[in-house]
């Protein structure tokens, strides 16, 4: 009789504590978007005017437990041929293999290795992220400022169907590169086109829960 | 007064109207300081995720190569009305 009670609970037990790890797990959030938002800019100055440029063609995954962020890892893909200014024989002459060659290097990836210098700013969590980044077939390992903003439960919002369950991962980012670092055009036209390249991520990943 | 010849006259007016079409062009897309941009960028903001993006469309913004292009044709066409001018003046004595 005694077995026959506690059985029940016990289960309970057990699935709680299941339900628990599994909430505790890392995810993993998917950053194809659909919607066209996650988007990357990018600025160069010049002497006649700012070079700045958009792309959208961002994917990848990033692994993210909201209780232990700091195990946070992942990888974001950006097509190179999606980068577009506003002039299309500037954007000729930066897809062509004077500059970023995307024939041949069709993607620019950057893998997170480690986390470091963690804090809450507000509704963020704000890290210095250490990865690999592939530019150009060149790689080179930088640290930069990232904002994490956990949204739980706003996947279904985000696609218009509130059937839909899952969360939502805000990535933002600023920093700056040196083009020379990542042999673009190294050494050359620095009369013409700035050294430092300025780039800025803005991308959400979803994670669906069944 | 003076005769203009028809040739000497028309290249005349085509440096002014070369001119004119390159300002004007440039004045009325909105007299950008930087290169020519065949389409726009207007930023929205995304509700759910705060993500504020950009949404590039087809659009015509001269730059300023376009009134220097004008410039530059309209300085050809009247180095060539006085070239014409005094040929002609040559052969008419």
């Amino acid at each position: 009789m005694k077995s026959t009670l506690l059985s029940p609970v016990r289960i309970a037990a057990a699935l709680s504590a299941f339900a628990l790890v599994v909430q505790a797990a890392p995810q993993s959030f998917d950053f194809k978007d659909p919607k066209g938002v996650n988007n990357a800019q990018f600025k160069l100055d010049a002497p006649l005017e700012s070079i700045t440029g958009t792309a959208t063609g961002i994917s990848g995954t990033v692994h993210f437990d909201p209780a232990d962020p700091a195990a946070t890892s992942g990888r974001i893909t950006l097509e190179a041929a999606s980068l577009t200014v506003g002039n299309p024989m500037m954007s000729d002459h930066l897809r062509s293999d004077q500059w970023l060659d995307v024939a041949t290097h069709p993607t620019i990836t950057f893998e997170a290795v480690s986390l470091d210098n963690l804090r809450r700013q507000g509704a963020q969590l704000v890290a210095d992220v250490t990865g690999k980044l592939t530019v150009k077939g060149v790689t080179k390992e930088i640290t930069v400022p990232v904002s994490f903003t956990y949204l739980a439960d706003k996947l279904g919002a985000r696609v218009n169907n509130p059937k839909v369950k899952g969360d939502l991962l805000v990535l933002r980012t600023d920093f700056e590169i040196n083009r020379s670092d990542f042999g673009i055009k190294a050494g050359q036209m620095t009369d013409k086109v700035a050294e430092t390249i300025r780039l800025s991520l803005s991308i959400a990943g979803a994670a669906p829960r069944t | 007064m003076k005769s203009v010849f028809p040739l000497t006259r028309t290249l005349r007016l085509g440096a002014v109207a070369f001119f004119v079409a390159g300002l004007a062009l440039w004045i009325f897309s909105g007299a950008r300081i930087g290169w020519t941009q065949t389409s726009t960028v207007r930023t929205e903001r995304d509700e759910i995720t705060g993500i504020e993006y950009p949404v590039r469309s087809s659009g015509f913004v001269a730059g300023i190569e376009v009134p220097l292009a004008g410039t530059a044709g309209a300085l050809a066409l009247g180095g060539l009305s006085l070239l014409t001018q005094r040929r002609t003046a040559r052969g008419s004595v």
